[in-house]
């Protein structure tokens, strides 16, 4: 549970997150803007701005709890073992210092190793992500937004980490440099065993490269579960009307669905379940009680009353699973 | 409205000198020779990567940018247009009739007058009617009166000249809203008799002033022509020729930037409408709903009252599904959600009742939720008032959804065009059948084989020689368009790697040819025998290869030979679809030269 103190209130960020990656998975972690996602990447890195705080919860990494560890065993997580490729590319990186040298910075700080070390691992991470070594000295603006991408993979990939988390890597990317870079993700994971976590609000280029992904509403898991079952035949209502809100450009030429209503206010959520005010499926129970991130098949969650109880309420019509 | 062959061209800034001394050479060429058709009530989708001009080309069409050439045909009766196309075909004989009919119908129709014979015949007896008339039409009005000079001092003669001169080109040049031909004669003829009643009013000025009775003016005046004949001269001469000439030079700089086209669109404006881009970016902060809603109405004049103008911001609030507009007139765009801020530019877009809109990426700052209802109220708004788009995306599969015709646009030029199912489902386009292969489906078992292609588009100053797709096209082939530089390239990196033996430089001569030198006894028919292996080796890894024709010794030299190429143009393929590639249309007669060794 993480929540930000502001003028107007607290903001509650995100609530009840949970997950678990596997080792070498990619997890993907979907929602519309606002929705908590990058809140969620942040605090996993401990890196939540000064009026927000993780108030209850554990983050675990390999039996080690992150949510109370000091700086110091911070600073020999971060980056070494989890890092971060951060939203946008374009604004991510120092425009007045070359890029070889922002990729080394971390080298030196992490790794205790000199310039010019550093400097020749830089030159390896960028032929790793597809920048000619000639390109180390130039600066970002001399790099197109693929290759600034690029710059940042490479950045976050300086000291061997095991985990990623890319937060809406390929966003504002056109799409024949969106597919690049996805390939050179998966590429990476693949070849340097990396465990992912991939943020985004394109649930489209979730399905191309994630395992398994988690639905966010309003600072909540709505759902979660391998990418293929979640997308195929969403089970929440909320993940419904998103995966139906999204064109398929190899399926029918339907118009894609919208849900009604607005994103509500995180400072003063909906009682009950965040989403009932734009749930076609409310009922009165909806509105008094906040359902749990229940599993409602093997390996699926969801956080509706509709599945686990299904046998309290009255039978009802569920919305058709895409084809 | 039919466009035809647009082009928007950016002059590329080479430094001041270079500018100077001979035209610069360089064009940034966003929008390169674009032509489709738009029928009523339709909607086209414009595809392509950023930077590909696809919103260059809405802003064209709306003039919001100027066209270097090519037309905009808005509403042209089928029969005019047919016959503007009969008369296109006859050349420069039918030309005058052409420029009648794009005068008459084409938005990007500029006026472009050169100075004739007639034209400087015309200013030259202007001015010397202005002198002659500066120098007599004076005195005779000043022959009346008699007084000490009030209009004596070189400098004062010369500098009311100049006050009056230009004051008078400047207010005839600036006063009509639509510019019209003024003559240069006419203006003259103004200043002269404003001269001389001034100077008429100031000697009576000067002689009530005085109390000296009017007498010998004649003598006055020519005492004043004898002391300083030069500053009269220049002061009587002056004011005519800066009135005609300001005029003549604002006039004609109007003519060319608006003409016929400037005059016509200013009422067309209000037909035709560009939603744009970032509902955050696009709508002033300091002005509310209603202020920005009504700007149109107020610009163009089009309501007379206040209730009107009222009313009929809240029906275009209403149609946008803002209801009730009461509770949304006088909020600022902070206190609207994004899918609010669209739909208050889309009311700005629709009160004026437009016929036209371009949507300049409408949905691509909304999140998905509400995307959807944007999309449905352009599709309700063009089911209740008939509306045509051009809908203008970067996102294919937005494009399948909504579009009737789709057109993928590559650097400036459409590479496809067709029904959105022609092009989605059956793509021809090398580089289309590549873009929708990339985009990703929700579904993830749809995953398709993806056809990525190598680097990133490149620069629209340079664009490449030929097909401008085929340095990145997985498919190029002989004649696309590969120039001796981008061979040499392959050929360096070959020589770099150690595999072509005995050969000491590799460079380009001309577009068509690249000289091979050899290291210093090596014969020639080595080199011609490695090149050729090489060349046979790597055709599938370097395309480039492919362009090669001939490799043949000359003159202690080896060329070696590339393929003619031409630009694929945009052809019919049937049922309305019309792809620009080799591959697809029609081949026209090539030289049947196969790739590799002679």
């Amino acid at each position: 549970m993480i929540h930000f103190t502001t003028e107007k209130g607290t903001v509650r960020a995100v609530e009840g997150a949970s997950f678990d990656l596997e080792h070498g998975e990619a997890l993907g972690l979907a929602g519309e803007s606002g929705c908590g996602k990058t809140t969620t990447a942040l605090a996993l890195m401990r890196l939540l701005p000064g009026n927000g705080r993780i108030v209850s919860g554990s983050i675990r990494y390999n039996g080690r709890e992150l949510t109370d560890a000091s700086d110091a065993t911070l600073r020999r997580i971060r980056w070494k073992e989890i890092s971060i490729i951060f939203q946008g590319a374009m604004n991510s990186l120092n425009p007045v210092q070359r890029v070889g040298k922002q990729i080394a910075e971390p080298i030196v700080i992490h790794e205790g190793v000199d310039g010019d070390d550093a400097r020749r691992r830089a030159e390896e991470l960028l032929d790793l992500v597809g920048i000619p070594r000639s390109r180390i000295d130039n600066y970002p603006h001399e790099f197109s937004g693929g290759m600034r991408q690029r710059a940042m993979i490479a950045m976050a990939l300086a000291c061997n980490p095991k985990i990623v988390i890319a937060d809406e890597p390929v966003t504002a990317l056109d799409v024949m440099i969106q597919a690049q870079i996805l390939e050179l993700l998966e590429r990476l994971e693949r070849e340097l065993d990396l465990s992912m976590i991939l943020i985004s609000h394109d649930l489209s280029v979730l399905a191309e490269t994630t395992e398994k992904v988690t639905i966010m509403y309003a600072g909540k898991f709505v759902e979660s579960g391998r990418t293929v079952d979640v997308l195929t035949d969403p089970k929440h209502p909320y993940a419904q009307g998103l995966v139906a809100a999204f064109p398929d450009i190899r399926g029918t030429r339907v118009m894609p669905e919208s849900i009604p209503g607005a994103v509500p206010s995180l400072i003063e959520p909906p009682s009950g379940c965040v989403f009932h005010p734009r749930c076609k499926f409310a009922f009165d129970r909806c509105e008094r009680q906040e359902p749990a991130l229940d599993e409602v098949a093997p390996g699926r969650r969801a956080a509706c009353f509709l599945y686990p109880t299904v046998t309290e309420v009255p039978p009802r019509t569920l919305l058709t699973p895409k084809p | 409205m039919r466009v035809r062959d647009l082009r928007v061209w950016y002059p590329v800034r080479r430094g001041f000198l270079r500018d100077f001394f001979g035209r610069s050479s360089a064009w940034l060429r966003a929008v390169d020779g674009v032509s489709f058709d738009l029928r009523r009530g339709e909607i086209l989708c414009l595809v392509g990567e950023s930077g590909c001009g696809k919103t260059t080309t809405g802003k064209a069409l709306l003039r919001l940018v100027d066209a270097n050439a090519g037309d905009v045909f808005f509403e042209m009766p089928d029969a005019e247009y047919g016959r503007d196309e009969t008369l296109r075909t006859d050349g420069e004989a039918a030309s005058n009739e052409v420029d009648e009919l794009r005068r008459k119908f084409s938005l990007s129709w500029k006026e472009s007058r050169k100075w004739t014979l007639r034209d400087f015949l015309g200013l030259i007896v202007a001015l010397v009617t202005a002198s002659f008339l500066a120098i007599t039409v004076p005195a005779l009005f000043v022959g009346f009166f008699s007084v000490e000079t009030a209009m004596s001092g070189s400098w004062n003669i010369l500098g009311f000249g100049l006050a009056v001169g230009f004051l008078l080109g400047f207010v005839a040049s600036t006063q009509p809203a639509r510019p019209r031909k003024r003559v240069a004669a006419l203006l003259a003829f103004l200043a002269i008799v404003e001269l001389a009643f001034a100077q008429v009013f100031a000697f009576a000025v000067s002689a009530q002033f005085h109390g000296v009775l009017p007498l010998d003016v004649a003598q006055i005046y020519g005492t004043l022509w004898s002391t300083d004949p030069f500053a009269m001269l220049l002061g009587y001469t002056f004011a005519p020729i800066l009135a005609a000439g300001v005029a003549n030079v604002v006039i004609g700089m109007r003519l060319q930037a608006e003409g016929r086209a400037g005059i016509v669109m200013r009422q067309l404006r209000r037909r035709l409408h560009l939603i744009f881009q970032d509902p955050y970016e696009s709508l002033n902060p300091k002005q509310s709903v209603y202020e920005i809603v009504s700007e149109p109405l107020l610009v163009n004049r089009l309501a007379t009252s206040p209730e009107e103008t009222m009313a009929r911001v809240g029906r275009a609030l209403k149609d946008a599904g803002l209801y009730p507009p009461e509770e949304f007139l006088f909020r600022f765009p902070h206190e609207l959600s994004g899918g609010q801020r669209q739909r208050v530019s889309i009311a700005a877009a629709l009160v004026l009742e437009p016929d036209f809109i371009v949507a300049d990426e409408p949905v691509s700052m909304l999140d998905v939720s509400i995307r959807t209802e944007i999309l449905q109220l352009l599709l309700d708004l063009r089911r209740s008032r008939g509306l045509t788009y051009l809908f203008i995306t970067h996102d294919l599969s937005l494009a399948w959804v909504i579009a009737d015709r789709i057109a993928v646009m590559y650097l400036g030029k459409i590479v496809e065009v067709g029904t959105a199912e022609q092009v989605i489902a059956s793509p021809q386009h090398p580089y289309t059948k590549a873009l929708i292969s990339v985009v990703p489906s929700p579904d993830p078992r749809k995953k398709a084989q993806r056809i990525i292609l190598k680097g990133e588009r490149p620069d629209p100053a340079d664009i490449p020689t030929g097909c401008r797709f085929h340095p990145r096209c997985p498919v190029a082939f002989e004649r696309c368009g590969w120039n001796a530089d981008e061979v040499a390239e392959e050929l360096q990196s070959l020589q770099a790697e150690g595999r072509l033996p005995g050969i000491s430089s590799i460079r380009a001569v001309d577009p068509r040819t690249i000289r091979v030198e050899m290291a210093p006894g090596s014969p020639p028919d080595q080199a011609v025998a490695a090149l050729g292996a090489a060349v046979v080796a790597e055709k599938d890894s370097r395309l480039a290869f492919r362009g090669i024709s001939v490799i043949r010794p000359s003159d202690g030299f080896v060329d070696v030979v590339l393929h003619e190429w031409e630009e694929p143009e945009l052809l019919d393929i049937g049922a309305g679809n019309a792809v620009a590639c080799h591959l697809v249309t029609p081949a026209k007669t090539f030289e049947a030269v196969t790739a590799g060794a002679d």
